[in-house]
């Protein structure tokens, strides 16, 4: 077989096979509640908060920040379960046996989150003109498809670095959950990036969702694609940089764990 | 009045599987079976893998509702006084788990304390000295985690002797044991029957049985196959004698061959490293070796030797020679 | 019946709160339900209540305080049982002479307790990183609404672990459920702000009468009348549940016993 139709094979294998393995113990029901009850009940939360504090106003601005931020619970979540998962379920020793394409392994497990993020994104904002009324009039589909799907990846990206960053902590639960919190404060979903203090805003420059969700804001609001792209091109940048640094780390973590023999320490 | 009476008692697992079109699935893990165990006695209940020992015992320490049949301790129903006869009992089973890993030992054992009501001025006297009796002394402040699976199941006596329970259910306890492990195990449950304490030991262990029970009752796919002491057992084997062939890669074929032979009564077999000893019961005793030997021609033979059934023959017959 | 049982049962309760606390306390995901997620859920909105009334710190504070309560009753409460079938000592807790929502009550109360004493330090820090003072209007009111809420919610935890337990779908809902008490109750922001048609689904809510009583002691805006009808409403609740939670706790083992359910998973 051809090398490129192998890896692709191996690539689509890792993506299903984690994707399933993950949500083997999930009912349709669940699956329904994490994607549209969590996300919905998330936004309306913040966008109580945040017009209570407001006074009324700028609903759009917590709506839409909190649609795009739902992408992490299958960038940050999704990702790092699909990795740190086979150390609980002890395959690690057999996976870092194989002489699989580690490249392809890695960035298989984070393929299908993208998909699934993008949607639980379509659907939240889908909760924002239902509820909210936020206006789509303006907006430029096509461009913010690109967006959602763009912020997605980036997401993804920084779940890759989480994910084996919790290889290395065994506490995926831990990693994940702060990371997603710090999200919700620094990314500007619910705080105007401005209005933070110097470093904080240095610190939500760094990280994916932040370009993200300032481009879909710009485009609801009827701005154009030209508008966006330098967002865009960066958020995608920051996206790819994460992932690379998270391949990194796991073929260092392969190294280091055949050495000292630490695969199967939980 | 015997401390433990079991009537007629039946329990099937009901397990449903299929996602779309459920199927339920019914199990009857023990069909029909009935004991009774004296006060103060060591009564085995011996049976290979599966046949309802653990079941049984899960019944009588009421974590199981029997589906038919009546269960009794010390006149006590076991699911209308579930509560009453939890204050009466202790069990252990098998395995390492069932403590709190992250906690020391006497950690646990004061949690356990409170949940049976054990006198705090009491559990403060009596933690120590069933440490020594289970042999962790000075090693109570270190978190089980660290423990050694033998201590684990040591710990677990001394858990289940806090309240001081008269009755004591032991569900497989040295399994997973090293021999010396589980010769200190037995240990324990020597000095336990010395405190006159009433004892149900699970085990398919045969030795384990014939040196430390009363009696036996041996039970096999749910039923209760004989109930006697083990010397009574053996009985059922005195006119036979035992021929073991040491073999070397043995054809499955052929010792089924040999199960059919007219003078075999019961055959098992024992995996050593790369041999396995075939156990042949038969009445003809020595005079059968030539006729054994002639059946294995050509194979690779070690030691023969001829010997007096034990009661894990007796096991082996009652079973139907699959151990 | 089940006062009486609190009552004879103190000594367990407290001996089994103590061990909880010390068998949790290193594990990460117990961490952060209490201490971190709190923490950022108040940086979060002392950023975003920012110039939002005169005590605004104080009710963020007592707020966010609230939204950590709940998600560890919710999350930890809400799996303890699960919790000790995985560990495998469901059995020897089950078979112990003792009615098993004593114990479960005793876990409770050490979550509980151990996210107010974690939550309240890490909010001192938090204000005093933002520079605010702290200012406690009616402390003794205040107090006595800290211990009428504890005891709400441990009750109420009582009944949410068995029926995790019994019907898995409802475990099943379990992460949707965590946001919408934090805007039920009034957690945050006033309930008023809400639809007409959710306020019955409040008033139903012990946490939402926790976080009455508590935001009116604290920043000083509630009457004592309103006051004492928040706590009355906490302990009808409080017996309410206590009550069915021991038909649910019996329910729930005689079930299991028959399922062969305490030891599997």
């Amino acid at each position: 077989m051809n090398i490129i139709t192998k890896n692709l094979r191996l690539f689509w294998q890792g993506t299903v096979l984690s994707y399933v393995a993950l949500f083997a113990w999930f009912r349709p029901v669940t699956y329904a509640a994490s994607k549209i009850l969590m996300p919905l009940a998330q936004i309306i939360f913040f966008t109580f908060l945040g017009s209570y504090a407001s006074g009324g106003t700028d609903v759009d601005f917590y709506v839409i920040g909190n649609a795009i931020q739902i992408t992490a619970v299958s960038g940050i979540f999704g990702v790092t379960m699909s990795i740190g998962g086979d150390r609980w379920a002890g395959t690690l020793p057999y996976l870092f046996g194989t002489p699989a394409n580690r490249m392809m392994l890695f960035f298989g497990r984070a393929f299908m989150h993208i998909i699934d993020g993008a949607f639980g994104v379509v659907i939240a904002l889908g909760w924002g003109a239902l509820l909210f009324g936020v206006d789509f009039s303006h907006t430029d589909f096509s461009a913010l498809g690109l967006t959602i799907i763009v912020t997605t990846t980036s997401t993804c990206g920084l779940g890759l670095l989480m994910g084996c960053l919790s290889l290395i902590t065994a506490n995926v639960m831990f990693v994940n959950n702060t990371v997603y919190f710090l999200l919700l404060i620094f990314s500007g979903a619910n705080i105007a990036i401005d209005t933070l203090p110097n470093w904080m805003q240095a610190f939500s420059k760094a990280l994916p969702l932040t370009r993200g969700i300032a481009s879909a804001r710009t485009l609801i609001a009827g701005g154009s694609f030209a508008d966006v792209a330098p967002l865009l091109v960066s958020e995608i940048g920051i996206g790819i940089a994460y992932g690379i640094l998270g391949y990194f780390l796991f073929t260092w973590f392969e190294l280091h764990a055949k050495r000292k023999g630490t695969l199967e320490t939980v | 009045m015997n401390t433990i009476e079991v009537k007629n008692l039946r329990r099937i697992y009901r397990a449903t599987t299929g996602v779309i079109r459920r199927k339920v699935k019914e199990v009857e893990a023990v069909k029909d079976v009935s004991f009774d165990i004296k006060e103060g006695e060591l009564f085995g209940l011996l049976g290979p893998n599966g046949a309802g020992k653990t079941t049984t015992v899960k019944v009588l320490a009421t974590l199981l509702i029997p589906d038919a049949g009546e269960v009794r301790v010390k006149g006590l129903d076991i699911v209308k006084d579930a509560n009453e006869v939890r204050k009466q009992i202790g069990f252990i089973f098998g395995g390492e788990r069932g403590l709190y890993w992250r906690l020391s030992a006497i950690d646990n054992l004061r949690y356990f304390a409170s949940l049976y009501h054990v006198d705090p001025e009491v559990s403060k006297k009596r933690i120590p000295e069933l440490l020594e009796l289970v042999g962790l002394k000075g090693r109570g402040d270190e978190r089980v985690q660290g423990y050694s699976r033998g201590m684990k199941q040591r710990l677990h006596v001394a858990r289940t002797l806090l309240h001081d329970p008269d009755i004591l259910f032991l569900d497989e306890p040295t399994i997973g044991l090293d021999p010396v492990g589980a010769r200190e195990f037995r240990e324990v449950i020597r000095n336990l029957q010395s405190e006159k304490k009433t004892i149900l030991l699970t085990t398919h262990y045969m030795f384990e049985a014939d040196s430390l029970c009363e009696r036996v009752a041996v039970i096999d796919k749910g039923e209760i196959v004989a109930l006697d002491t083990p010397s009574a057992l053996k009985k059922h084997v005195r006119d036979l004698s035992v021929v073991e062939i040491e073999t070397f890669g043995i054809d499955p074929k052929v010792i089924d061959d040999i199960r059919k032979l007219p003078f075999v009564d019961a055959l098992s077999t024992r995996e050593q490293d790369h041999r396995q000893l075939l156990l042949v019961q038969t009445e003809r005793g020595a005079e059968a070796v030539p006729d054994l030997i002639a059946s294995l021609e050509g194979m690779r033979i070690g030691r023969v030797t001829v010997r007096e059934p034990t009661l894990e023959d007796a096991y082996v017959r009652l079973v139907g020679g699959k151990a | 019946m089940k006062f009486k049982n609190l009552i004879v049962y103190w000594r367990t309760i407290l001996r089994v709160a103590e061990i909880t606390l010390r068998h949790q306390w290193n594990d990460s995901f117990i961490l952060f339900a209490i201490l971190v997620q709190p923490m950022l859920i108040a940086i979060l909105a002392l950023f975003m209540l920012r110039g939002s009334g005169e005590n605004y710190a104080m009710f963020v504070v007592v707020g966010s305080g609230l939204t950590g309560l709940w998600s560890s009753l919710l999350f930890i409460s809400g799996n303890s049982i699960n919790g000790e079938r995985w560990q495998g000592t469901l059995e020897s807790l089950v078979a112990a002479p003792i009615p098993f929502e004593v114990i479960i009550f005793g876990k409770n109360l050490a979550n509980v307790v151990q996210s107010l004493l974690s939550m309240s330090t890490s909010y001192l820090l938090a204000a005093l990183l933002f520079g605010y003072t702290l200012q406690m209007s009616a402390p003794f009111l205040f107090t006595a609404s800290v211990f009428l809420s504890i005891f709400a919610f441990i009750s109420f935890g009582l009944i949410i672990a068995p029926l995790f337990i019994m019907y898995r779908g409802i475990q099943q809902w379990q992460n949707a459920m965590e946001f919408p008490v934090y805007i039920l109750a009034g957690f945050l922001f006033p309930i008023a702000l809400l639809p007409n048609w959710t306020t019955p689904v409040s008033y139903i809510l012990p946490p939402y009468w926790a976080a009455r009583a508590l935001h009116e002691t604290s920043t000083g805006e509630g009457d004592l009348q309103k006051i004492l009808l928040a706590w009355g409403m906490m302990l009808i609740f409080s017996i309410v549940d206590l009550f069915i939670s021991s038909k649910l706790f019996r329910k729930m083992l005689y079930k299991a016993r028959v399922d062969a359910t305490l030891e599997t998973v």
